[in-house]
């Protein structure tokens, strides 16, 4: 195995090889991470609120989406978006593109955590906030747009953030459904020759260069966000804003 | 000592006795030659776990049954210095379940002694592998739905055809096609297992399921078919440790004299498997 991996000839096809697999793979899983995270991050705001509202019909909605999804394999329900899901949908024969079931897979999976971490977010503001901004005539959008989520932000950022890393990774199980990402082109290139070594090695990084700078990007807003001390200034301005409505 | 340090001091110790007992497993195992074997007094084999006739895993027993099984029995046989009856009632061979994408890496890192696994010769594995003279000629096979339309290979036009990875289907259809100047242009999948591949097929997301005849026989059921072409004749061989030449001179010498004998048209006869 050492052996293996110090041969140059292996290096050699594995360089030869990026063109043809590794491009378009990194191309599909950056398409897909960014995309599905965009989604979970929606799915997951719409949901995180709506189990902090006081109907017990949007709360029973979020619960059962968030108790379904984080229960489940996320490779189980890759699988049956694959499978099962165009035969539901009516059509024999009918498929859905990779790209879009990498989108569903990943954000309605990662959908459900983000809507946990923001429940927890919000409900970690006290309970005094949110009266006094209805002591004050906020509405409830209001109070979430100007009391509640300026603070939430400074507490769900890292958990945040390790959703959106979490969620890169799983793109690779688009290569259970023959996907066309990167661990899809890895497998092909390191069975197709033998060189796993390598295979493996290049894909690695290759997920490490759309993770870093995220992660990064996480860590910068985190400690930003705590820099500022929000809740003054947008009430300013927000004062401003009513002012001129 | 302040009891910080001596924290951290026995951390760096625990990782570097795992990093040496690593490394003294890699280097035990890829020494392992036929004295190796005999002194472990087993064989350790990769079987295919999932191909009718071929090597496949009794679901009562748990034995592993079929032609490449027997072949393992006679191999270890002969490293042991025994018969191939005495190596199966004795249970001197330890089957691995392998699949395409485990059997290369476990040959390599020396977890198995040698694959016997519908494994095809080619140069370029050849380079990596040791591989026996062929044992048995097989050769590629495409499978549809009955309710596809696909009855010849032009049809296949514009379809997605599933292959498994590190399979040569793939190759061998480009190779019909341009040796027959056929006009098809199918896309091609891969799937890391053949029940994925089966699975895909049935619920109509490929349009076609193309591996080795010898592994699609076991996948044809009442709603599929074969489509009526033989091409891509592909021989299959025991692959084996390249660095471990003695063993390998061994396998390939039994296999070579096995095939002349004919006792490998016996075997295959044995398991039901048409000699050609």
């Amino acid at each position: 195995m050492l052996n293996g991996l110090m041969n140059g000839n292996r290096w050699q096809a594995l360089f030869e090889a990026i063109p043809e697999y590794y491009i378009p793979g990194f191309l599909m899983t950056l398409r897909t991470a960014v995309c599905g995270l965009l989604l979970a991050l929606v799915l997951g705001m719409i949901f995180g609120m709506f189990s902090t509202t006081r109907s017990r019909i949007l709360k029973a909605l979020s619960r059962v989406y968030v108790e379904f999804f984080q229960n489940t394999p996320l490779a189980l329900q890759v699988v049956f978006y694959y499978s099962c899901l165009p035969i539901l949908l009516g059509g024999t024969g009918m498929r859905i593109p990779k790209f879009i079931l990498g989108l569903m897979g990943v954000g309605i999976y990662h959908g459900a955590y983000i809507a946990e971490v923001i429940r927890t977010g919000i409900e970690a503001i006290p309970a005094g906030q949110s009266e006094a901004a209805k002591s004050q005539g906020f509405s409830y959008l209001q109070t979430m747009r100007y009391i509640i989520m300026p603070q939430t932000i400074k507490i769900i950022m890292p958990p945040l953030a390790n959703q959106a890393l979490n969620l890169v990774k799983n793109t690779s199980v688009l290569a259970m459904v023959a996907g066309m990402d990167l661990m899809y082109f890895t497998d092909s290139f390191g069975s197709s020759t033998g060189y796993f070594a390598q295979a493996y090695f290049c894909s690695a990084l290759m997920y490490f260069i759309i993770c870093y700078p995220l992660a990064r990007l996480a860590r910068y807003l985190e400690i930003r966000s705590m820099r500022q001390p929000v809740a003054k200034v947008k009430l300013e301005k927000m004062m401003g804003d009513s002012i001129n409505v | 000592m302040k009891k910080r340090n001596w924290k951290k001091m026995t951390a760096a110790a625990a990782i570097l006795a795992m990093t040496a007992m690593t490394l003294g497993a890699c280097g035990g195992s890829s020494a392992s030659g036929v004295e190796a074997i005999k002194e472990r007094g087993v064989v350790k084999v990769g079987v295919k776990a999932d191909v009718p006739k071929f090597s496949l895993q009794n679901t009562a027993t748990g034995e592993y049954e079929g032609f490449e099984d027997d072949l393992a029995y006679a191999i270890a046989g002969k490293i042991l210095g025994i018969s191939m009856e005495e190596a199966k009632e004795q249970d001197k061979v330890e089957f691995q379940a392998v699949n395409a994408k485990t059997r290369g890496p476990l040959v390599e890192n020396g977890e198995v002694d040698y694959v016997i696994a519908t494994f095809t010769i080619t140069p370029e594995r050849q380079e990596t592998y040791n591989f026996s003279p062929a044992y048995y000629t097989d050769a590629v096979g495409i499978l549809v739905n009955n309710d596809s339309g696909i009855d010849t290979i032009e049809d296949l036009d514009g379809k997605i055809i599933g292959v498994a990875q590190s399979s040569t289907s793939k190759e061998e259809f480009e190779n019909y096609k341009e040796e027959n100047g056929l006009a098809v242009e199918p896309t091609f999948q891969e799937f890391a297992t053949y029940p994925e591949l089966a699975q895909a097929l049935a619920a109509k997301q490929i349009d076609a399921f193309s591996v080795d005849r010898a592994i699609l026989e076991g996948y044809k059921n009442d709603s599929n078919k074969f489509l009526d072409v033989r091409y891509g004749e592909q021989e299959y061989g025991v692959c084996s440790n390249k660095e471990n030449t003695e063993l390998a001179e061994l396998i390939n010498s039994t296999v070579q004299e096995m095939l002349d004998n004919g006792e490998m048209t016996a075997l295959m006869e044995a398991n039901g498997l048409t000699v050609e």
